[in-house]
């Protein structure tokens, strides 16, 4: 009954065995099988992509950069076999964006790893968790994060918002967990700081990933009146809730976290022009020749569109760290991290050393018809709107690191 | 239960070949450390432990109990609950150096987590065990999915998307055990799944665990004889949460972290999923369906992006064909040798074996090429030291081959099989 095992464990082993020494291995442990993958593939193409890019620039202080996947199937506990697996296949970074269940458990996991193994630490680049708390009362040494967190999100957001005078009355509807929550509380929060004029007409919950026929919802924010709706919803929960607002003939435009991450316009079309708004790092237009010829290639090689930007300032970041410190190893990595400064296509950006946060400047930008580059294959994208600098993104944190002696 | 008379049969007598079974797991379990050197094969010794007590658990309700439940899960997760509340608890009264809590060992786990499940199904069991079947298992899917929903609501106790985590590290430490690495972890897991798989096992034996199978067969006839089919199941609803929280207890220690989407109903249909591969009518069906599946959930991954169409059409086929399962088919042939009629049976048997094995191949081969040609390159077209490509057409044909050679050994060894069985 075990013999099976046995031998299949064996086999296991002996792949792990041949690992070669020469490459500095990054693991991905995102779901890349079943139906979230969709979430996971895009980022793995995405280094994948660029790691060719790094590797050809002189790789991490002169050792080739390879990308290994892992499916974590957006489970805490499957993650974290995932992560010892990499462990032992020596992968000494790891990264991770879906699920803020998933970063929770690889930061602590990997906290208590670099404590219980010194001398085989790990570093956790995370690209989209976007859970305040990693880089406030839960910050950790070993944890960098690539992406805005929720609250720096709505403080552009809430910017942009206070900024425009037409809009007096605002309707909350988001997911409800600990995310929606958070989005709402933050949004109410910032918009009366802001400008405490504006009204809050509605502050809904629905379930997650639940809710089939948006077109209650959709009408109680027409009663309402309101001039512009926030919400934090992903996946079919904003594809859904948008394409009900158009048939329904709701004008008010929707800002939204994720409205163009993957599938969302090509099931939108022409329902979400003009009327679906995103905050992100960037946007769709590719003005920048070198950003273009990523967003060509990427297509043309794995079918995804270049939305990751962070992927990019991700894994230069690294780079740069390395190259610095000269030394592909985790501490000395992370030391040369804590602060660092590049130079991006959309300004300059700072790894912040207090608490290991990003800090970058961030665009509004809405859905449009006949763009240049049209994402998933279509001729809709993403326009700019507006800019917000980095300064003005930025929020204070109330992290107190640990740092190693 | 035809013969109303009958008593089970008692075994007052010493036997070694009762014994032998415990002995040589024992052994196993004791040995399997020295054979196991990387960190990865103790974290899968350790996710197996876990799941093994928890589909066993489970099968205390589906296969001797006949409860059919999706939300056995919600009895693991709030055991996971109270398991990591209390390490977290230990965690800070040995700081503060006094209390209660102070002088309970991380070991220990396991205990508060069995309590709590046992609660909760003492709690909540009794309105759902008047009926079994279809009402059962509506009732259990209606929890299991309130139970999820409320966990993601309530951050304060479930710690919201972000769970809430711990340190096995802390407290006092029992026979020297750190808890550190994933190798200390595994003598905690041996333990415990030890003595709980045996726990189950004496359940079984109890004039209780009897009742159980009576009130699957046949609840009518045990309602006449003067026991309540009710309270029958309302103990056995209770007994499978305990042990179903002290897996939640276990997975606690080993993952320090714990999060809602436990309680959901994906880990219920894992315990469905393990207790049917492994096999419902067999004791140990399930300790062979946890081991099988766990291994496909971790690493069949990284050989193939179809590795979740694998893991499902295993149950298919399983339930399908083979509706005894692993373990029920381990049995055929524990019983064959006993009754000596091994010799006469085995070339039959083997004559099926390598029908299924090759109509697998031409089905695994298929399914890899129509990946390969939908999504680009998969590796595991490759895996049979030969290169398979979806662009060629003899790829394509040797898949045929393979299927349809599969299919003809199965119907012409058909009367072999039948004349020898």
């Amino acid at each position: 009954m075990l013999k099976p095992i046995f031998t299949f464990l064996a086999a296991s082993l002996l792949l792990v065995g041949t690992a070669s020494a020469e490459t500095v291995k990054l693991a991905l442990i995102d779901p890349l099988t079943g139906p979230m993958a969709a979430a996971g593939q895009p980022a793995f193409e995405h280094l994948k992509y660029e790691a060719k890019r790094i590797n050809a620039n002189g790789g991490l202080n002169g050792q080739d950069l390879e990308i290994v996947g892992l499916d974590n199937k957006v489970n805490p506990q499957e993650s974290l076999v995932q992560l010892q697996k990499a462990i032992d296949d020596g992968v000494r970074y790891v990264t991770q964006g879906n699920g803020s269940s998933v970063a929770s458990a690889l930061i602590s996991a990997i906290e208590k790893h670099n404590q219980r193994n010194p001398g085989e630490e790990v570093l956790y680049l995370n690209y989209a968790a976007v859970d305040p708390a990693f880089t406030n009362e839960r910050c950790s040494y070993w944890h960098f994060r690539f992406d805005a967190n929720a609250d720096m999100k709505m403080n552009a957001l809430t910017d942009h918002i206070a900024a425009n005078d037409d809009i007096k009355k605002v309707y909350l509807i988001n997911q409800d967990y600990s995310f929606g929550q958070a989005v709402s509380k933050a949004a109410r929060e910032m918009l009366k700081e802001k400008r405490p004029d504006i009204e809050i007409v509605g502050n809904d919950f629905h379930p997650l990933a639940k809710v089939k026929d948006f077109t209650p919802y959709v009408s109680k924010i027409q009663s309402s009146g309101a001039d512009a709706v926030i919400t934090g919803n992903w996946g079919q929960d904003v594809t859904l809730l948008v394409k009900a607002a158009a048939e329904f003939g709701l004008e008010a435009p929707f800002f939204t976290y994720y409205g163009a991450s993957s599938g969302v316009v090509t099931q939108l079309g022409d329902k979400g022009v003009d009327r679906i708004y995103q905050i992100n790092e960037y946007y769709g237009e590719f003005e920048d020749p070198e950003m273009a010829k990523r967003q060509t290639e990427l297509y043309e090689q794995a079918e995804w569109d270049f939305y990751y930007l962070r992927l990019s300032t991700m894994l230069d970041m690294l780079k740069k760290s390395a190259d610095q410190a000269k030394s592909t190893d985790p501490v000395d990595v992370a030391k040369a991290m804590e602060g660092m400064k590049l130079e991006t296509t959309t300004g300059e950006v700072v790894m912040r050393a207090e608490d290991h946060q990003i800090q970058l400047p961030m665009f509004i930008s809405v859905m449009k018809d006949d763009m240049e580059y049209g994402a998933e294959g279509t001729d809709y994208n993403f326009k700019k709107v507006a800019r917000i600098d980095r300064e003005a993104v930025s929020l204070p944190t109330t992290c107190r690191m640990r740092r190693p002696k | 239960m035809n013969d109303i008379t009958a008593v089970a049969p008692r075994q007052n007598r010493f036997s070694w070949r009762a014994l032998s079974p415990w002995l040589i797991s024992a052994a196993v379990l004791l040995i399997l450390p020295f054979v196991l050197d990387s960190g990865t094969a103790f974290t899968l010794m350790n996710v197996i432990a876990v799941n093994i007590v928890f589909a066993l658990s489970y099968n205390m309700l589906l296969g001797q109990g006949g409860m059919l439940s999706f939300g056995h899960a919600v009895f693991f997760g709030l055991g996971s609950y109270a398991a990591m509340h209390a390490m977290n608890a230990i965690d800070e009264a040995s700081y503060a150096g006094e209390g209660f809590w102070a002088h309970i060992p991380v070991v220990s786990m396991p205990l508060v987590g069995m309590i709590a499940g046992g609660l909760v199904a003492l709690v909540i069991g009794w309105p759902f065990c008047r009926r079994a079947g279809t009402a059962f298992a509506m009732i259990t899917l209606g929890l299991g999915e309130m139970v999820a929903a409320a966990g993601q609501m309530f951050p304060s106790v479930f710690g919201g998307e972000a769970g809430i985590y711990g340190n096995r590290m802390v407290g006092p430490q029992w026979f020297g055990l750190e808890l550190a690495q994933a190798a200390d972890v595994y003598w905690f897991m041996a333990f415990w799944t030890f003595l709980a798989v045996f726990a189950m096992w004496a359940f079984t034996r109890t004039p209780l665990g009897r009742m159980s199978n009576a009130v699957r067969d046949n609840a009518d006839r045990l309602q006449f004889i003067g026991y309540p089919p009710r309270n029958i199941r309302f103990m056995i609803f209770i007994a499978s949460g305990s042990f179903g929280g002290l897996a939640g207890g276990m997975a606690a220690v080993n993952y320090e972290i714990i999060t809602p989407e436990s309680l959901g109903l994906i880990p219920s249909g894992l315990a469905l999923l393990m207790a049917a591969v492994g096999g419902l009518g067999v004791f140990y069906g399930p300790i062979v369906g946890a081991i099988v599946v766990s291994l496909m959930n971790s690493m069949l991954s990284d050989y193939t992006e179809a590795s979740i169409l694998y893991v499902g059409l295993v149950f298919l086929a399983i339930v399908m064909f083979a509706p005894r399962g692993l373990g029920g088919g381990i049995e055929h042939v524990r019983v064959a040798a006993r009754e000596g009629t091994l010799g006469k049976r085995l070339p039959g048997w083997l004559t099926g074996a390598v029908a299924v094995v090759l109509i697998s191949l031409g089905l695994v081969l298929l399914i890899e090429l129509l990946f390969q040609w939908r999504h680009g390159d998969d590796e595991f077209a490759q895996f049979f030291g030969l290169n398979f490509v979806a662009e060629s057409v003899m790829s394509w044909v040797w898949a045929l081959i393979l299927f349809g050679a599969g299919v003809a050994v199965m119907r012409v060894t058909k009367k072999f099989r039948e004349d020898n069985a």
